[in-house]
């Protein structure tokens, strides 16, 4: 083992788990016994490949990240590295001693103390007895349960339990520290001591393989990032290119979800029938303050409810006949990046022809937050006719959104605000921010600097 | 396999503390604690002497007094039992820690081999005063006592070795076969009649019915067994032969075994 070998190298790593059938999950020994020969019985009757030709190394001291949607097979990664599983094909090699924080106080017995169970985990992560007794007071120190440390672990806390876990985990002091979405459990501060110290032992050089959900950690800690999707590595490199790539997947899939809930929420909204009605709870006293219908129309704060009749009314002397969001290609999407061009497409069809029409839109937070909303008359445009069916659009050139999904409300009422069809919901859509900037509003922003200060670019 | 073993005795620090381990969960919050490993062989002893005394009576003079005779197997023969009970489950209800922490598997059922033994060293100071209260003539005939009874030592030792190759071999094939578990309830009833510990072999007057007894791999321990502890005779060299033979290849043969399907049980389990 040279000072420059890899702390992990993986060359073309495959694990394939083996999907038993019907009979192996009935007939056990008997069918081994009977049946078929032994041999047989332990065959697998299916593989699924949860890592298909996985290649990479791990520099010492590198803080190294795996990202990816669930079963794409980081967990599975984590425990080749740990060493607790085999690979089917290919090699994986690690050099140095690796506690993997997989399962926090995985092997506490919940009748012993506290204590006792440090001891008994301490060993099994590989630490001597006398190491162990060492250390404990610094364990017990860490874990902050010196109140309870004598108590059965049966009594602690699930945030208790981890929190023992972890202490013991990093006092181990493995070269290679595998770290697997614990940081999740616990109390604020807890997380907070546990960063401090995996970032302590990045400082210290040692190698951390970090898996995690949470993508601003894995930003913020990680030097390198691996991109798993089905097994496969997608991507490996620069956290911010490979977190941007994974990011935009997820929107991708998410857009396609929302697309097809679209879809089917359309074809409900305009099976019900028309309402003859006003909204529900429509101010009046407001109303006197704005002549505008559209200040009325953002300010009703109907609640989304599975009834649909709450999501739509108006007398229908024009119904809208559908809703798109589209891209700057024309092209139907619901899942979008800040700073993109978004197009809101309403398709229209009036009863009797009429010269008296608005059309509105407003963006809504889940939680009801207006962000935007405007019609055709705050923006300036007089009717004229509307004798057939139409389309309007709306394009926003620049999407200064934040990360988060969005409602988007459409309506068309006359001038004097009586509602033809005012629909609440009518696309819902993901907007994903490329920074980890904070809030709805995305706005263009310049950074100068004068005076004694200096800053780069990173 | 014996680069395996060597990595074993790295880790006798881990199986003692699993050992303590069960040692401590098993009595706590009863209040007797500890004292329940001692006091449980005594009611049972006492419950043998009323009942062989009282209802039982009229048996050869070879195994009298009966309740020391059978105490004298039984408890290495409830060694057994149950070492292998809790070893053949020991890989499948510790399958999350297999899971998530690199250790050696063979730990696991090696532990139940050794916390249940060291049920059966607690429980030796009751027999030890069975012993000595037999020889003064309490339960009946006396008997006699002396330093073969120095061969429990040894024969603790082997019947250890030979459980732990039985044990790893069940706890490799329970992983694979749930059924193993129920199967070994059954198995070891009969072949607790087929082992003599409720007789002695020389017992048996039909010659086929003993050639057929002899096979049995349990049968040596048991009548070494009783000649240490109850007759106090000393065993020909021959036949410790015998016992670290069936010792030797009992653990390596379930050694073998567990080592090889050894990277299917974190997935398995």
């Amino acid at each position: 083992m040279t000072p420059a070998a890899p702390a992990v190298t993986a060359e073309g790593v495959s694990k394939s788990y083996r999907k038993w059938g019907r009979t192996r999950a009935f007939g056990t020994l008997k069918s081994a016994l009977l049946g078929r020969s032994l041999a047989a019985a332990l065959a697998p009757s299916e593989v699924v490949a949860a890592l298909s030709d996985v290649s990479f190394t791990v520099a010492r001291g590198e803080t190294f990240g795996v990202v990816g949607p669930n079963g794409g097979g980081k967990s599975t990664l984590l425990k080749l590295v740990a060493g607790l599983f085999k690979p089917t094909s290919g090699r994986i090699a690690v050099h140095g001693k690796v506690s993997a924080l997989i399962e926090l106080g995985a092997g506490f017995h919940p009748e012993i103390s506290g204590r006792e169970n440090v001891v008994i985990n301490g060993v099994m992560l590989g630490l001597t007895r006398r190491e162990i007794e060492q250390k404990l007071p610094a364990i017990i120190a860490f874990s902050g349960l010196e109140d309870f440390i004598d108590e059965p672990v049966k009594t602690y806390s699930s945030g208790m339990y981890v929190r023992l876990g972890f202490a013991v985990a990093v006092h181990v002091d493995p070269d290679i520290l595998v770290v697997d979405e614990v940081l999740a459990v616990g109390d604020e501060a807890f997380a907070h001591r546990c960063l401090d110290t995996i970032a302590e032992f990045s400082r210290r050089g040692k190698t951390i393989f970090f898996v995690s959900h949470s993508l601003a950690l894995v930003e913020e800690l990680c030097d390198r990032v691996l991109y798993l999707d089905h097994g496969r590595v997608k991507g490996l490199g620069d956290p911010r290119e490979m977190l941007a790539t994974y990011r935009l997947d997820v929107a991708a899939g998410e857009g396609a979800r929302l697309a097809t809930e679209h879809r089917k929420d359309q074809e409900i909204l305009q099976a019900s029938s028309p309402i003859e009605e006003n909204p529900p709870s429509p101010d009046a006293s407001r109303k006197q303050e704005t002549q505008l219908p559209v200040e009325q129309l953002l300010e009703q704060k109907v609640p989304l409810g599975p009834d649909e009749k709450l999501r739509r009314w108006g007398n229908r002397d024009v119904t809208i006949t559908g809703c798109r969001l589209l891209d700057s290609s024309g092209a139907e999407r619901y899942a979008f990046r800040s700073g993109e061009s978004m197009t809101i497409e309403i398709s229209v069809a009036p009863r009797i022809a009429t010269v008296d029409f608005v059309f509105g839109i407003g963006i809504f937070t889940p939680d009801e937050v207006c962000v935007h909303g405007c019609n055709t008359e705050i923006d300036g445009f007089l009717p004229e006719r509307l004798d057939g069916p139409a389309t309007v659009c709306m394009t926003l050139p620049r999407l200064e959104l934040g990360t988060g999904t969005y409602l988007l409300d459409v309506a068309v009422h006359s001038r004097r605000e009586t509602p033809y069809d005012y629909w609440r919901g009518a696309c819902r859509f993901q907007v994903d921010s490329p920074d980890r900037d904070a809030g709805l509003y995305r706005p263009e922003r310049r950074w100068a600097f004068a005076g004694a200060v200096s800053v780069s670019a990173r | 396999m014996l680069k395996n073993l060597a990595g074993l005795w790295r880790h006798r620090a881990l199986a003692y503390v699993l050992v303590a381990r069960e040692m401590k969960a098993r009595y706590r919050g009863s209040v007797l604690g500890f004292f329940w490993s001692l006091l449980n062989p005594l009611l049972m002893l006492a419950v043998y002497a009323i009942v062989f005394a009282v209802i039982f009576t009229g048996r050869g003079p070879t195994t009298s007094p009966y309740a020391l005779f059978l105490f004298s197997g039984l408890l290495p023969w409830n060694w057994l039992s149950s070492s292998l009970t809790d070893a053949a489950a020991s890989l499948t209800t510790h399958g999350a820690l297999l899971k998530k922490i690199l250790f050696p598997a063979e730990v696991l059922p090696l532990v139940a081999v050794l916390a249940q033994g060291l049920h059966f060293v607690f429980a030796l100071p009751v027999l030890l005063l069975g012993l000595v209260l037999g020889a003064f003539g309490t339960f009946g005939p006396s008997i006699p006592l002396g330093w073969p009874l120095v061969q429990a030592v040894p024969l603790f030792i082997l019947e250890g070795v030979f459980v732990a190759g039985l044990g790893l071999l069940l706890a490799a094939l329970t992983v694979h076969f749930r059924d193993v578990k129920d199967l070994l309830a059954t198995a070891l009833s009969l072949w607790f009649f087929a082992t003599p510990v409720l007789y002695t072999l020389s017992d048996i007057k039909q010659e086929r019915v003993r050639a057929l007894l002899l096979l049995n791999p349990a049968a040596p321990f048991f009548d070494g067994w009783h000649d240490a502890l109850f007759y106090a005779r000393w065993i020909e060299p021959s036949r410790w032969g015998l016992l670290l033979a069936i010792a030797c290849v009992s653990f390596f043969l379930g050694y073998a075994l567990f080592d090889r399907l050894r990277d299917s049980y974190p997935e398995a389990v």
